[in-house]
This record gives C-alpha cells, structure tokens and sequence, in this order.
C-alpha cells in the first residue's frame, strides 16, 4: 500500500496483507503508517498525529490551500506588499481579482 | 472553465467589495463542490505553530522587530499561508522577494515555533535549550537554504521526531551576509539521548553528508559566549 493519496481517496477494498518478520531490523520503514498520516495510537500519552513528507507536499496542491488564513498579520514585505502599512487594507480588498492576470503568476486564485 | 464558472466569476468580481472573508472562503469551496470531496478535509495537525518574522531595525528594541505573521493547526493552512505570501508578492512584481527565505534582506529571521513558545532564549520553554545549528556559505542561500528550511518546516509540522516531538520547540533561520544560520531548537540541553536522536534525524531528513557535522550549542552557553561561537555541547 503506497502512503499516497487521503484515505478519503481509497474506496477498492482489498485483502489486508500479510508480512511475517524474523526479525525487529526487518520491518518496513512505513510499518504502522496509514495513507494520509499515520496515527500511532500505542504511543505513551496518547495517539499522535504525524504526516510524511510525501503527503504534506502533496497537500499543497488541495484547493483548501487557496482562501486566505484568517488570520494573518500585515506585515508590509512579508504578507502585504511594503509600504502598504499606512493603509487600511483589510487581506480580502488585497485578494480583489486583479486584472488583467498576469500568466506568470502560479497562484492566481481560480474563483 | 466552462460558463457556468465564467459568470461565477463575473459575479464574485461585482460583488467582490461586499464579500466578507467568510462568504469568500465559501464561494471557493462552491467551486469545488464537483471535485472528489476526499482533498477537501482540512488536516488536523498534532500542535498549533506560529510564524514569526524578525527585522533587523537597531532604532527599535528587539522585542519591537519581532511580529507574528499567522498560526495554523492545520496542513492546509500552513500551504495556504505559504502561497498567499507568494500571491500577494506576485501581484506586484517588486515584491516577489518576500516569500522565500533566501530573499530577504540580511538581518531577517523567519522563525516557526509551537504556539505559546516565543522565539527567543528567554522563553521558559527555550531558557533550558539549545540548537541544532546549521551554517550555510554564501553559495548555498542560492542553492539549500530555502529547501533545508522547507524541509524543516515539513519536519515539525509533520512531527517527523516521533516520540521526541515534544523535545522540539521549534526552527529559527537568520539571513545575514556574514552566513546564513538554520537552527532546530530543543526544550532541554540536558536530554542529551534525546538532543543526540533530534540531530541525527535532522541530518537525515535534509539530506546532510555525513562528513559535514553539525553541532548543538545550549542557549546559555550562547548567552554567555566569550568568542563568535559558543562551544558545542554535541556533534552529529
């Protein structure tokens, strides 16, 4: 089973497979991982969550990741262009469509 | 885009000054609603983290420089606030510096600390620890620096230490035209099997060579440093 995708995203349903080990130095290094994270649910204190690599980059590309933090402070350079500290703003009337869209830019929202 | 979208479109666009925050997330999300509704779950991190950004203005004190930019507790969140800064850069094009860490100016800090931690020695939960510290030369702002912090900033999202996440405080990387510094801050000095497994796991996961070593300084060895450089407590 590849780490790849939401579990959201897995509907076949197949057999639960089985590996038997010898020795502990044999394990997968994905042993006790589930798609989309991993829940150790034996850890001490409780389950914690954890999230590979691959999965949290693969995350970046959700449509949830376009709409604006709503919390986000201006910081002129940072998260608003500087010299905008004057103004105010508000983070929405800066994400007003911007015409005409520039091609180069990647992130331009698709509303 | 079919038509459907494109009136969508020019509806947002009218409406666009009314729109509260709240009604523009939704009106994203309405777009998706044809979309396999697995993508659209917000994933739940283990901890909240805040992203800080330091400045360098010696007319002001330390404390005053330091600003919260946003905290996040979930995966979606951390991207979105990532792209935003991209978009909101993009747009005009004399600011597409402001993302990535490698571009700002020297005497910046991007820091990435569990909510309730402040990125500072002084902390209660920083008082007691110390750094894994990576110095970077100048060639590598340009080649590693955005994607060693990247991978950092994965790593504690992420939670990437296993049962020593709560050993980790969080991450600091300081641009200076003297050398860049990427640090991973620990809780405790003390913990020295832990300090040990935190730093090999960080070596690991951004891909260092082995014949590079890094090495770990305590917070009050730094406070109190007589040279450059406080003395390593460990190497990895």
């Amino acid at each position: 089973m590849s780490a790849t995708g939401s579990p959201q995203q897995r509907v076949a349903g197949r057999e639960i497979p089985v590996r038997r080990i010898a020795d502990l130095s044999h394990l997968p290094s994905d042993y006790s991982t589930t798609p989309g994270g991993s829940i150790f649910s034996t850890t001490p204190g409780g389950s914690r969550i954890y999230y590979d690599r691959s999965f949290l980059l693969q995350c970046r590309n959700s449509p949830l990741t376009k709409s604006p933090p709503p919390n986000m402070a201006k910081i002129p350079g940072v998260t608003v262009p500087e010299g905008s500290e004057t103004k105010e703003k508000s983070v929405v009337e800066e994400k007003k469509p911007n015409p005409p869209a520039d091609p180069d830019d990647q992130f331009q929202m698709e509303i | 885009m079919d038509s459907e979208e494109v009136n969508h479109k020019e509806d947002l666009e009218k409406n666009s000054d009314e729109l509260s925050q709240e009604e523009l997330e939704e009106e994203v999300e309405d777009d998706e609603a044809d979309m396999d509704p697995g993508p659209l779950i917000k994933h739940p991190l283990q901890n909240r983290w805040a992203l800080w950004f330091f400045k360098n203005d010696k007319s002001k004190e330390w404390t005053a420089n330091l600003k919260l930019v946003h905290s996040f507790d979930t995966v979606e969140d951390f991207w979105a606030n990532q792209a935003l800064q991209l978009k909101l850069v993009n747009r005009k094009k004399l600011y597409n510096h402001v993302q990535k860490a490698s571009k700002l100016q020297s005497g910046c800090d991007y820091s990435l600390f569990k909510d309730g931690i402040q990125p500072m020695w002084e902390d209660e939960k920083n008082k007691d620890g110390g750094r894994w510290l990576i110095s970077l030369n100048k060639n590598q702002r340009a080649t590693e620096l955005d994607n060693f912090w990247l991978e950092t900033l994965l790593c504690l999202i992420g939670e990437a230490f296993d049962d020593l996440s709560d050993d980790v405080n969080g991450a600091t990387i300081n641009i200076r035209n003297k050398g860049d510094k990427l640090g991973l801050w620990t809780r405790d000095a003390r913990r020295s099997d832990a300090v040990m497994r935190i730093g090999h796991r960080m070596k690991e996961r951004l891909k260092i060579p082995a014949k590079i070593s890094l090495g770990f300084q305590a917070h009050s060895d730094t406070a109190t440093k007589q040279g450059s450089t406080a003395r390593d407590r460990f190497k990895v």
